[in-house]
């Protein structure tokens, strides 16, 4: 038992001395290497996380790891003040629009040097480098995702409305469906409503338009034009009556128990597929997984494969191999995706994601189907968000309600965010 | 706050009964001890204060640096500073603030005098009334009532409910930017409790005489009001007005939670700590931040100041 214990734990011991890193403290030798882990999420997957962190240290005696998860929020500013106080988590869970905050100051550890401890082949290309930056990769997916199109077939039968077909519907039909319940309805159920300024939806639009929100070096790809677009198919469908009036939408929480199609106001919405489960039930299993409109009328493909949730590893870390090997067991060891099943999205590695399908739920299998059928195809590849980019989505944010309650022209605001824009993104 | 309601009547404490005339040192005693006590009552602010004086100086030192939270902070002089003033952003959280504390400020003295003045008629059960109306400032600036609040005005809230009987509209009180400040600006109105229980205390040393005699000479409510209450309560209101405007120009959590920590609809609630918070958590700018700080600081200083000032125009310490 001891014997064993020193055997696995004297390997990244020896891999530490390796890199002439001071040959790792009292923690890589001796029988115990604590990681610390953090991520954001709820209890649920804070249960199926645990299962799969069990199944990791039954394999490797001596490796404890302290996990600490909490709401998305605060598990930013959380993040931020560990790195500031010099005690940066091991393995983290890292926002695609913060990573560049992070990677850009040398905060995370580069995984391309560390390419024999963490292996990438089981992902597509685009998975493996969806947080490249310059020849170095910071994050990996710890589960796939992409946006998706939900429909209460319930409504549309009642209403005599057509469910469009969604592999081939344009934005043109999503006005005409939701018109049409709107008006068969008599205003009980507005046909479809979602945020202007949720930037993954405005992301789909853009590249539909043969634009990238952001371009690959760094800089604000979208056009005024595309932004004023945007918000004039918005207030064309809320003037036509099949969008909710300014103020609708209200603070009422992320839940698929509270959103508005549960509550049966809207007949569609735009949700991330990996909720589709949660939605579906909270809709009485009646919902349709459509593609996001007009991926067959644009100028190229809009949806992207994307990742909400990449998993890093602090450069600071003091068990960086310890690390990678966790790192390696969730991302490539079914047995960890079996625990976890698709609560972070969909496995990056596609053989994982195959093996583990017939698990899953009936509603989780549909929506991992519809996102490997995705990633076979051929989309535009999904980019970072510059440093400062999150602050264009604060102006994203205030200038959609300002046109949302007309008090700024579709026009104008365009202009003004693609001024503002460029600002936070240069300064 | 807590200590200085504690500390506060203290200085009311009635002369030892007695010769009435005690001696130089026996004075010197009791004054001794009588510091000692405050002191004791201080000490729980000075160990915090511990805690505080460190981050204090260092985020003045970080005014003057970019620091990202990542990196080693690097010393640039006052361009934080002078970027504040080109920030339109920050003009906004600005001019939300003011229009806040205000608007408020006033509104909230008055809600809380006017019921004081209430109670203080000598109802039945004063101390179940005093609570009750006290009970909202304790939550008022809470998480789970501004939650609460979001409810009650939303679409489908009480308030329309309300409204609609009356035939208006629903009003989007929470995510149409012309309401979502007058909806946090009635929500600090509401929790008037502490200033109110202050009120209720002062209003109690001021003695009926002076209302019997004015009322012997035929002075109308509205007079002794004006005449007797005003005056006499000047310091008080004077001290709620100072502990007022600094905690109004602090305001966070309001707007922090109505909207998610966005500050939103279209930076309507957008607080000057908020934006504080924003630049130094979200986008790292911590050095930025550190000057906002100290900005708001000078701010609530020469509020506070001109405060003090205007006092002897109008605050009465005479008995």
């Amino acid at each position: 038992m001891k014997a064993g214990g020193l055997g696995l734990a004297a390997v990244p011991a020896l891999a530490a001395c390796g890199r002439g890193f001071g040959g790792g403290g009292d923690g890589d030798s001796g029988d115990g290497v604590t990681l610390n882990m953090v991520w954001w999420g709820d209890a649920v997957r804070a249960e199926k996380t645990q299962a799969a962190l069990d199944a990791f240290m039954e394999q490797h005696e001596g490796v404890k790891i302290e996990v600490e998860y909490q709401d998305s929020g605060p598990y930013q500013d959380k993040l931020a003040t560990r790195f500031a106080a010099g005690d940066p988590p091991d393995l983290m869970a890292m926002r695609m629009d913060s990573l560049r905050e992070y990677a850009d100051r040398g905060a995370l550890l580069d995984l391309n040097e560390y390419a024999g401890d963490l292996d990438l082949s089981g992902l597509s290309d685009n998975a493996a480098t969806i947080a490249e930056v310059g020849d170095s990769i910071y994050g990996v997916p710890a589960g796939l995702n992409t946006v998706g199109f939900v429909v209460r077939q319930d409504f549309a039968e009642r209403y005599g409305v057509a469910v469009p077909d969604g592999d081939t519907w344009g934005w043109e039909d999503l006005a005409a469906f939701a018109t049409a319940i709107t008006d068969a309805s008599g205003g009980e159920v507005y046909g479809t409503g979602f945020e202007a300024q949720t930037l993954a939806n405005i992301l789909v639009f853009t590249r539909q338009r043969g634009e990238d929100f952001f371009t690959e070096d760094d800089r604000l790809g979208v056009t005024a034009a595309t932004v004023q677009a945007w918000f004039e198919m918005i207030n064309g469908m809320r003037a036509d009556g099949g969008f909710p009036p300014a103020g609708f939408f209200e603070n009422i929480g992320g839940s698929a128990d509270q959103s508005y199609i549960a509550q049966g106001k809207l007949a569609s919405q735009i949700i991330p597929t990996n909720n589709f489960l949660g939605y579906n039930e909270a809709c009485g299993g009646t919902l349709a997984l459509l593609r996001m409109p007009g991926e067959t009328q644009g100028a190229r493909r809009g949806q992207s494969v994307d990742c909400p949730h990449l998993w890093s590893v602090a450069s600071e870390s003091e068990h960086p191999e310890t690390a990678l090997k966790l790192l390696d067991f969730l991302l490539n060891d079914p047995a960890a995706s079996l625990a976890t099943g698709t609560t972070r999205g969909v496995p990056a590695n596609a053989e994982v994601a195959e093996e583990i399908k017939s698990s899953l739920e009936p509603d989780d299998q549909l929506a991992t189907d519809f996102l490997i059928s995705l990633q076979g195809e051929d989309l535009p590849r999904s980019l970072l968000y510059p440093p400062g980019g999150s602050a264009v989505f604060d102006f994203l944010d205030a200038l959609a309600v300002e046109v949302e309650f007309g008090r700024v022209g579709p026009a104008d605001a365009a202009a003004q965010f693609i001024e503002q824009a460029e600002g936070a993104i240069a300064g | 706050m807590s200590t200085e309601t504690a500390v506060m009547p203290e200085a009311d404490v009635p002369p030892a009964p007695g010769d009435g005339r005690p001696s130089a040192g026996r004075l010197r005693g009791r004054r001794a001890r009588k510091d000692r006590a405050g002191y004791l009552f201080l000490l729980p602010w000075f160990i915090g204060m511990l805690f505080t004086v460190v981050p204090f100086f260092a985020s003045l030192y970080l005014a003057f640096t970019d620091y990202n939270l990542l990196n080693s902070p690097k010393w640039i002089g006052f361009e934080n500073f002078t970027a504040m003033f080109r920030d339109p952003v920050l003009l906004k959280s600005l001019q939300v603030t003011f229009v806040y504390t205000f608007v408020s400020v006033p509104l909230s003295l008055a809600a809380a005098l006017g019921v004081a003045m209430i109670l203080n008629k000598g109802i039945r059960a004063l101390p179940v009334y005093r609570a009750v109306f006290y009970l909202p400032s304790l939550l008022g600036a809470s998480v789970a009532v501004v939650l609460l609040w979001r409810y009650v005005f939303g679409l489908d809230g009480i308030v329309n409910a309300f409204l609609g009987w009356f035939g208006v509209p629903a009003i989007a009180w929470t995510s149409d930017p012309d309401y979502a400040l007058t909806t946090l600006i009635i929500l600090h109105i509401w929790t008037f409790g502490s200033p109110m229980v202050i009120f209720l205390a002062g209003l109690r040393q001021i003695p009926v005489m002076y209302y019997e005699a004015a009322a012997v000479d035929g002075a109308s409510k509205w007079r002794r009001f004006r005449s007797i209450t005003l005056p006499l309560l000047s310091p008080i209101i004077f001290f709620n007005l100072i502990q007022s405007l600094i905690a109004s120009f602090q305001t966070f959590t309001q707007g922090f939670v109505m909207n998610d920590g966005g500050g939103g609809p279209a930076n309507s609630t957008l607080f000057y700590n908020l934006y504080l918070y924003q630049q130094g958590f979200n986008q790292f700018n911590m050095g930025y931040a550190s000057a906002m700080a100290w900005t708001l600081l000078v701010i609530i200083a020469a509020f506070t100041a001109l405060t003090f000032f205007s006092a002897k125009y109008w605050v009465n310490y005479d008995n």
